[in-house]
């Protein structure tokens, strides 16, 4: 019975890591076209591994597409909803947490309750807002709608009802304004929570793809995602050119996922089983 | 100090601006929009809104229009097979990563790269795996097949036709109508697979251990103390994860968008992009009646809500 269960544990493991393998492989294949020779993706047999590096198509995806243009505007995307997300998520959950005004409850209720409104029932009259507002096309139609999330408010709310008060309070009696004690003593402390949510933050904006599908249409104002979406017939012929492409676009998330992931697991699971 | 009596303009001010500005607003006009005939073209106005009013003539041509049914059937297949595979498989290995195997966090590190990678890089790039002579997913397939034939030859036996098929050909995935949802559906199931398990993981480890001792104690077996203690006390998470994955798959949008289009035959079209071809993708824009369209993708998302909490109550253990 108990060599039963041993040997259970072991395929159990070997099955686990067989399947951890498999999720590699896309990533693997898509690096490895990205390095073969343009031509020869469709000979048969196929070629696990190139035996020559081709990285003429990494050059290429630079050269023949404003690639660099469109990493940088999803860097400016992604770090500039991040920013706006912070300040204005962690000043209304600090305003939640410790003021008491009135209709605070059915405010709180109301920001929440657009958790429900999925984001497509919202597109098309924010689009035709930004059209009047003369901003399709420019980071503000990018960025500013990030103003408002119901999600970040709530999050950092938790977050300051749980910090102690003393410290506050100690401000407070040696005469500090209420932003200065938010500014000073509570933010500080809330580090964890605003690192938690900006590794989320920013994920979310580097990957978005629907909204700044629709607002942008210069292809110097694309995000990564758009320029390879809207582009991929250009090399629908060029695999070889497409896969060094996302092989250079799939770096930042992955990275910042690494390099965050404590941050990053804390906020999906946060935001799933709390919200 | 227990807190400050006063309203804290201030600190509200840029989240009130937001939330009136991009939210609210958008919802009222996304309402209004779905009751008129709406080029997207003129101004909107007061005016134009009361010039291009036609009541319920958008919902009425939705019962009518075939690419709508289709798109609308598309969907609830699409959420119907891709949220309870990876639902299961995720369970499988929440359950399988919840243990102290050696390097288990890499383990599970695996399992969430796809989760961080775009839906358009996972979409390009699966149009590449799923390529019907090249990609990988083929390759092995045919690879299989030759086996299942090799097999067949050393019993003398003609192996059938199936079989003949995956070792010559395989399916042709994204170009055949009959396959290409299932090759969008493979896909999102690699990509969504890690979120899934992580949230089964956050569960698995809020569960109290002094439960499973106990249930040891008495004597279970591995099995039961999975049916008996650990299901019932996941069941809030398994609800909780199943109801985000529906409603995140009701609106895959950028998955189809990449790998097919729609495509071929509007056989992957979805609620989503045929939303989007409407407002945004073909001229003329139909921006009322793609409103229509979200605002019947709203109500499904609301009572598959409602439905869930209402079973809920029923069906989850809630723990005391």
């Amino acid at each position: 019975m108990r060599l039963l269960g041993k040997l259970w544990d072991l395929f159990v493991y070997l099955a686990l890591l067989a399947g951890g393998l498999t999720m590699l492989v896309p990533f693997f294949w898509m690096i490895s076209t990205s390095l073969k020779a343009p031509g020869a993706v469709f000979d048969l047999p196929v070629e696990v591994w190139p035996k020559e590096l081709h990285w003429e198509n990494y050059h290429r995806v630079l050269t023949s597409v404003p690639f660099g243009r469109w990493y940088l505007n999803s860097l400016a995307v992604a770090l500039g909803l991040t920013f706006l997300n912070l300040t204005s998520g962690a000043m209304a959950g600090y305003a939640f947490a410790r003021f008491r005004f009135r209709g605070q409850g059915a405010l709180f209720l109301l920001f929440l309750a657009t958790l429900m409104i999925p984001v497509h029932v919202l597109i098309i009259p924010l689009f035709i807002l930004m059209r009047n507002l003369g901003w399709v096309d420019t980071y503000y139609a990018l960025i500013l709608p990030g103003l408002f999330d119901a999600f970040a408010i709530f999050l950092m709310r938790q977050h300051f009802l749980q910090l102690p008060r003393e410290l506050e309070e100690a401000a407070i009696v040696d005469g500090a304004t209420p932003w200065q004690v938010y500014w000073k003593v509570a933010l500080p402390l809330a580090a964890p929570a605003l690192a938690t949510l900006g590794t989320f933050t920013f994920l979310a904006g580097w990957n978005s793809f629907l909204w700044p599908l629709i607002v942008t249409n210069s292809l110097e104002m694309r995000p990564l995602t758009v320029g390879l979406a809207v582009f991929q017939g250009q090399f629908s012929t060029e695999w070889t050119v497409l896969m060094a492409g996302l092989t250079l676009g799939t770096i930042p998330p992955i990275l910042v996922f690494l390099l965050a992931q404590r941050y990053f697991i804390q906020g999906l699971t946060l935001g799933s089983l709390k919200g | 100090m227990r807190a400050y009596y006063r309203f804290p303009l201030l600190f509200l001010l840029p989240s009130l601006v937001g939330f009136l500005a991009f939210n609210l607003g958008p919802i009222l006009t996304s309402l209004l929009l779905s009751f008129v005939s709406y080029d997207g073209l003129r101004p909107l106005s007061l005016a134009t809104l009361r010039e291009s009013w036609v009541g319920l003539e958008n919902y009425r041509r939705l019962l009518e229009d075939p690419v709508f049914h289709k798109a609308f059937i598309n969907t609830f297949f699409y959420v119907g097979v891709a949220v309870p595979l990876e639902i299961l498989v995720a369970l499988l290995l929440a359950l399988g990563l919840n243990r102290p195997w050696p390097g288990v966090r890499l383990l599970r590190t695996l399992y969430l790269l796809p989760t961080v990678t775009s839906v358009v890089a996972v979409g390009l790039l699966w149009r590449w795996i799923l390529n019907p002579t090249v990609g990988p997913v083929n390759l092995f397939l045919r690879w299989v097949g030759e086996r299942i034939q090799g097999a067949y030859g050393l019993l003398g036996i003609t192996p059938p036709a199936w079989v003949e098929w995956l070792a010559r050909e395989g399916p042709g995935w994204l170009s055949d109508p009959a396959w290409a949802m299932w090759g969008v559906i493979l896909a999102s199931v690699w990509a969504g697979v890690g979120l899934r398990m992580l949230i089964f993981l956050a569960g698995l480890q809020n569960i109290n251990k002094e439960y499973l001792e106990a249930a040891s104690l008495d004597g279970a077996n591995n099995l039961q103390r999975f049916v008996y203690v650990v299901l019932p006390l996941l069941s809030p998470t398994v609800f909780l994860n199943t109801l985000l994955a529906m409603i995140g798959g009701f609106q895959v949008f950028g998955l189809v968008y990449t790998m097919t289009g729609g495509g071929p035959l509007d056989s992957t079209n979805v609620l989503m992009l045929y939303l989007y071809r409407k407002a945004f993708g073909v001229f003329p824009f139909e921006m009322g009646y793609a409103s229509a369209i979200a605002w019947v993708l709203f109500l499904i998302l609301f009572a598959l809500t409602y439905l869930q909490w209402t079973l809920r109550k029923r069906w989850v253990v809630e723990e005391t």
